[in-house]
């Protein structure tokens, strides 16, 4: 009889495991928008379709994001954006991979909010650079929402403004993350 | 004489600054509503990067792509399409302007989308990156439904 609980026990522990592989959460549909703030002009655009994986074990988070992928409302920034700012044709991705520094505090199997810290690498325009930020995993009917939002300078990155649209498009750009991650199976 | 060339240079600017007023203020393409460059389905999108990646990436870079596959997801930011039990997906962010076009969707049936090619990501060897267990994504952005006549 306790053999064939241990089994069963052991039966449905793979079960569990093959169900949720590792305690991973994933979205291909996760959006982060950028603000720029200038004297002259606000340039705002979205990605919504950022791909996004977060080891709830481990803590270890990526993301990744198409530069073209990047909405503008007028043509003329979606056009120097990716042709003389951020280049992507050269450089099609930005990227993300670090981890949520305090991972430990975060129940993920109870519901409710949590502060997190999150701290990696970053790349943009193939330029690598450390980065840290503070963010909110929220936990809800087996789901979670992790949220952040902060401050690169273009500078770091390589990326120049010409002189003559100084004051159109400013140094410090506003990154806002919103990610819905469910389960992964497999 | 002198007042035809006052007057040639005042129209000259005139039509400079319109053209650049018009230029700065054209808003981005709806690319939903333009003839698509190629028509094709979700299974044959995705096999074709998994057969060779760099004629794939060539082939589809910046071009305008009408993609027919079946609803795994959606919202009104965006839709994601794939095989059953295939990892891989077709995503595609819809443009501001056709976030309403998703309304009739329903996961599981079939839709057609089309917008600009924007990349795409692909399984690595590597263990450490997280990504490599989500298959192959192909992102179309700045899209919208297609209702077909």
């Amino acid at each position: 009889m306790f053999k064939q609980s241990l089994v069963t026990l052991a039966a449905l522990l793979l079960f569990t495991t093959a169900i949720n592989a590792q305690g991973r959460y994933f979205t291909k549909t996760g959006k982060i928008d950028f603000f720029s703030k200038a004297p002259m002009e606000d340039i705002e655009a979205k990605n919504k379709t950022v791909t996004a994986v977060l080891d709830t074990k481990t803590g270890a988070l990526q993301f990744e994001v198409q530069m073209k992928g990047f909405e503008f409302e007028k043509k003329l920034m979606q056009e120097h954006f990716n042709e003389n700012y951020v280049e992507s044709g050269k450089f099609p991705k930005a990227t993300f991979k670090g981890s949520v520094a305090n991972n430990s505090t975060v129940n993920y199997a109870k519901d409710g909010t949590y502060k997190v810290n999150v701290k990696g690498k970053m790349t943009i325009h193939g330029v690598t650079k450390e980065v840290e930020a503070p963010g909110t995993v929220k936990v809800n009917a087996g789901k979670i929402d992790a949220t952040s939002t902060f401050n690169i300078q273009l500078s770091d990155y390589n990326i120049s403004i010409p002189s003559v649209v100084k004051e159109k498009v400013s140094n410090t750009i506003r990154v806002t993350v919103d990610t819905k991650l469910e389960p992964l199976k497999g | 004489m002198k007042r035809k060339i006052i007057l040639g240079v005042v129209l000259l600017i005139v039509v400079a600054g319109s053209i650049a007023a018009w230029k700065y203020f054209e808003k981005a393409t709806n690319y939903a509503d333009k003839e698509p460059d190629i028509t094709i389905t979700t299974k044959e999108l995705v096999d074709a990067f998994d057969k060779d990646t760099a004629s794939a990436s060539k082939r589809f870079m910046d071009k305008i792509v009408r993609v027919t596959g079946i609803v795994q997801s959606f919202d009104s930011s965006a839709v994601v399409l794939s095989e059953e039990g295939n990892a891989s997906s077709v995503v595609v962010g819809l443009d501001e302007r056709n976030k309403e076009s998703v309304s009739p969707l329903k996961v599981g049936a079939p839709v057609t989308l089309q917008g600009k090619f924007s990349g795409y990501s692909k399984s690595s060897a590597d263990p450490d990156d997280l990504l490599s267990s989500l298959g192959t994504t192909i992102n179309i952005d700045y899209g919208g439904v297609i209702n077909k006549k």
